[in-house]
């Protein structure tokens, strides 16, 4: 749904993103994460169609940005990191607007996407007079008022009180089983953890990795009885040389080890504590402090 | 075509959800009113003197009257058109609001000839608040149908021009004060151009007055619809439209 390749954005003298390459599958969420000024929104916005790439290409649901901008643009909804929202507009007025740039029926589209973003409440209030989170939900509401193959989506939560970030993160979920392709940028890694299946990390410019969240995930034992027998046993289950001992009776093992096995196993052990844990913050650290 | 319309329509309805909007509208009676009953006092006073002396031409009410108030116009809108336009795209730039016709399914030239259309649909309906002149004009004698429409039809074009330099000063910057002072600064400069012309050299004179823009209107409002002048006003107007579009352009290009 979204291929980018050799992508590269320069600002004058700087290099603001370079080579980058990637691709975001139907029905995949990826988080997009790097530190402030790493190339994030400059590449959401070459891809969204409002910056030009200096060299490179890249494809919307199999639309060139550069050689289809219209049937591209047409594939994809963007809501950058500041809602671009006409305060003066009411917030039904301006979905009907942002509905027919984009081709589609304003009637029914509106009425639709006010219902999936809970806007009905205050689909007569001017939008400049609603609160952040009101006004990054309306930004929301634009972004997918064409039904779009692909959403683009940079800092969506923020702004957001905790249950309103309760419902967008369903909203994203419910896209992405209808087969939208969404690229997420955020700087909140639980919510990379709650709806991401793949993270891209970009650091300077580049992407330094592209991880399935579920090769981040580890789990964490803690038996009363710690030693070798314990170990040979949790290596039986989770495979030879990957269980990692640590202190306290605390043994790390892949993500993927079957648990209702190791359950049993560490019960043996004097089961104290069984836990998921995701290495997201560690690896994301170390990679953009260039530790790896 | 619907892209456009619709860029058009929430323009129109941008500007009147300001004060600016409301302010230009209410100069523009203003003024006018004004520089009516100012001209209509000197018209009174020719008229009496025309009369009363054998040896003067007789005061004719669209040379003496229609002429010189419409050409009036022409500096009101001077001060006008910038306002109106400062906001086209400086303000969309500063709120970050041009993400979103820049991410539509949307040709920067739509983008711009909806900006446009919607100024210029302010300005028609500004020009029908005005429509109360022309019935004063009947009722204080008989005005030429076809001076009126020639003057009403200057004034659109003359604003059509100015808008479109206001549109290009607005996509040169975020701020709707920097805009406002280049459009004014160029239309400033093209007005110059009209009053230093019977100065310079033969050559340079010809091209001067083609250039200015006060010399085409002033045909205009004596009721001479000339070609060249419509030619002028089109090619001025196109222009500055070309230049907002290469600017636009040039925000997702520029590095």
């Amino acid at each position: 749904m979204i291929q980018a390749q050799g992508l590269t954005r320069r600002f004058g003298p700087t290099t603001a993103i370079a080579d980058l390459g990637f691709q975001v599958g139907a029905g995949e969420v990826v988080g997009f994460l790097g530190l402030n000024g790493a190339g994030k929104t400059t590449t959401m916005r070459i891809l969204a169609g409002s910056l030009g790439p200096s060299s490179g290409s890249a494809a919307l649901d199999g639309h060139d940005i550069q050689k289809n901008p219209r049937l591209a643009k047409s594939r994809v909804g963007y809501l950058p990191e500041r809602p671009p929202v006409h305060p003066e507009m009411s917030v039904r007025s301006y979905l009907a607007h942002a509905a027919r740039l984009k081709g589609a029926d304003p009637k029914s589209a509106v009425a639709t996407v006010m219902d999936q973003t809970g806007l009905e409440a205050v689909a007569h209030r001017l939008i400049g007079n609603l609160s952040k989170g009101f006004q990054q939900r309306v930004g929301l509401a634009q972004a997918l008022v064409h039904k779009p193959a692909v959403l683009i989506l940079d800092e969506p939560e923020t702004g957001l009180d905790p249950a309103q970030r309760q419902e967008i993160r369903s909203l994203i979920r419910g896209l992405a089983n209808e087969k939208t392709a969404i690229l997420l940028s955020t700087h909140v890694l639980a919510e990379v953890e709650s709806l991401c299946t793949r993270v891209l990390v970009i650091h300077q410019g580049r992407i330094v990795a592209q991880d399935d969240m579920s090769e981040l995930e580890t789990l964490q034992v803690q038996v009363a009885r710690p030693g070798q027998a314990a170990l040979d046993a949790l290596e039986a289950v989770a495979g030879e040389g990957s269980v990692e001992a640590m202190a306290d009776g605390r043994y790390s093992l892949p993500g993927q080890t079957d648990r209702e096995a190791l359950s049993k196993v560490a019960t043996a052990f004097g089961l104290l504590e069984l836990t998921n844990r995701n290495r997201l913050e560690e690896r994301f650290l170390r990679l953009t402090r260039g530790d790896e | 075509m619907k892209p456009v319309l619709s860029i058009a329509r929430r323009e129109l309805g941008a500007i009147f959800a300001t004060p600016v909007g409301w302010a230009c509208l209410s100069s523009l009676l203003l003024m006018t009113g004004l520089f009516f009953a100012w001209m209509l006092g000197l018209y009174a006073e020719t008229a009496l003197q025309a009369a009363t002396s054998p040896w003067d031409d007789p005061v004719n009410l669209n040379d003496h009257l229609i002429a010189p108030f419409f050409g009036s116009w022409a500096v009101i809108l001077l001060f006008l058109c910038p306002a109106i336009s400062m906001g086209l795209i400086a303000q969309d730039r500063k709120e970050g609001s041009l993400e979103l016709l820049l991410t539509a399914p949307v040709s920067t030239t739509q983008i711009v000839l909806g900006k446009y259309l919607g100024a210029l649909g302010f300005v028609k309906a500004m020009l029908v608040c005005t429509l109360h002149f022309p019935v004063l004009l009947w009722w204080l004698g008989e005005p030429d149908p076809g001076v009126l429409l020639s003057c009403y039809l200057s004034i659109l074009l003359l604003s059509s021009a100015f808008l479109a330099v206001g549109l290009a000063a607005s996509a040169m910057t975020k701020s709707q004060l920097v805009a406002l002072s280049i459009s004014f600064a160029v239309l400033l400069g093209f007005w110059v151009l009209g009053a230093t012309e019977p100065q310079t050299g033969s050559m340079l004179s010809s091209w001067v007055e083609h250039a200015s823009l006060l010399d085409h209107m002033e045909r205009l409002t004596r009721g001479a619809l000339h070609t060249q002048d419509l030619a002028y006003f089109a090619g001025f107007t196109a222009f500055f439209l070309f230049v907002a579009h290469q600017r636009i352009e040039a925000m997702r290009w520029a590095e």
